[in-house]
């Protein structure tokens, strides 16, 4: 999860979040030069005692800044879309997963072999544990397997809302009559914070996502409990 | 999660308020060596030449010069170096999952007995 006043990125979980984060940091170092070009061209001009009234056309510095931005441009383009493929690639997941957004809280169907579903509600300020996180954590989490490529299928079932979990680099919006779909693949076990991501009315800051990830072993114990209970 | 990497009380240090080199792999190495290229640039034209002005401007040049091309030359080794990071990872696993099977590439062929005679 974030901490406070945290301004970066979370740390990556998935492959694609990775190659997000090193996109970022690319395109962090040009924006950074340049803006460093900027500042020095503000003080060499604010500085200079050199004036021309009378300058008419100058063929070199036109022709450098034009190319030099087409080359910047170009620069980054390449690997923006280089990940925007990536991101798109068709994998052939382990494990299907039915998320649906609800005014307010988000509900998990795992259909695949058995009926597992469940609801996924904040839990309030008064009922946290010592140590939990004020409006992250619910009462059930949506497990998956890590090291697995999982599809998760986004829909809604009142107004717009928006399934988003910035550590796997994901956000999916979640559309009445649509099913939206994304991929991911979580590199390790931990539990991962998210919150939804498009105004859907009194509670859109109320309705968490947590994403809790397991070697496959606990997850097959897991969904056995979740069947029992059922 | 990202915050049980900040345990120590360091925020990270931002070059103009966006640039965090102390977070960011290869940056500081980048800057630091765009530095020294943009003062060894910068002396060397001025010791040639003796214009001030001037050779703040080659320096300048020699700083963006010098800080991209090392950023992309740590940037490109950091990829390639995770490329094969990968590469052994899937062998460590593989070879964990093959071991003792045929398909184990670590068991040596055993040479062919020879066909009894007739």
């Amino acid at each position: 999860m974030a901490h406070p006043s945290q301004l970066g990125f979370q740390d990556a979980t998935s492959p694609v979040m990775e190659e997000l984060l090193h996109f970022h940091d690319h395109t962090l170092m040009i924006v950074f030069l340049i803006s460093t070009l900027v500042l020095y061209i503000i003080i060499a001009m604010v500085t200079t005692k050199l004036t021309n009234k009378f300058i008419l056309d100058s063929q070199e510095i036109e022709i450098i800044w034009t190319l030099l931005p087409a080359m910047i441009l170009i620069l980054i383009a390449l690997p923006s879309l280089r990940i925007l493929y990536l991101m798109d690639e068709i994998s052939n997941s382990h494990l299907t997963i039915k998320t649906i957004g609800h005014q307010w809280y988000w509900s998990y169907e795992y259909t695949d072999y058995e009926n597992i579903t469940f609801d996924s509600y904040m839990t309030p300020t008064q009922d946290l544990m010592p140590g939990q996180f004020r409006l992250l954590e619910t009462d059930h989490r949506m497990v998956v397997p890590m090291e697995s490529p999982t599809r998760i299928l986004v829909s809604a079932d009142d107004v717009l809302h928006s399934w988003a979990v910035p550590s796997l680099g994901i956000k999916m919006d979640a559309v009445p009559g649509r099913l939206n779909q994304t991929a991911f693949i979580v590199s390790r076990p931990g539990v991962y914070y998210g919150q939804c991501s498009e105004i859907c009315g009194a509670n859109h800051s109320f309705m968490p996502i947590v994403v809790e990830a397991v070697p496959l072993k606990y997850f097959e114990d897991w969904s056995s409990l979740m069947l029992q209970d059922a | 999660m990202a915050e049980e990497d900040e345990g120590s009380p360091n925020k990270g240090f931002k070059l103009l308020g966006i640039l965090d080199v102390q977070r960011i792999p290869c940056s500081r190495e980048a800057i630091l060596h765009g530095a020294g290229g943009s003062l060894a640039a910068g002396m060397l034209y001025f010791l040639a030449t003796s214009r001030v002005r001037r050779s703040f401007d080659v320096g300048f040049a020699g700083f963006m010069i010098t800080t991209l091309g090392s950023w992309f030359y740590c940037r490109i080794s950091n990829a390639k170096l995770r490329v094969q990071q990968r590469f052994l990872q899937e062998g460590i696993k593989n070879k964990v999952v093959y071991e003792g099977t045929v398909l184990d590439p670590t068991k040596k062929p055993k040479p062919e007995a020879p066909s009894a005679p007739p």
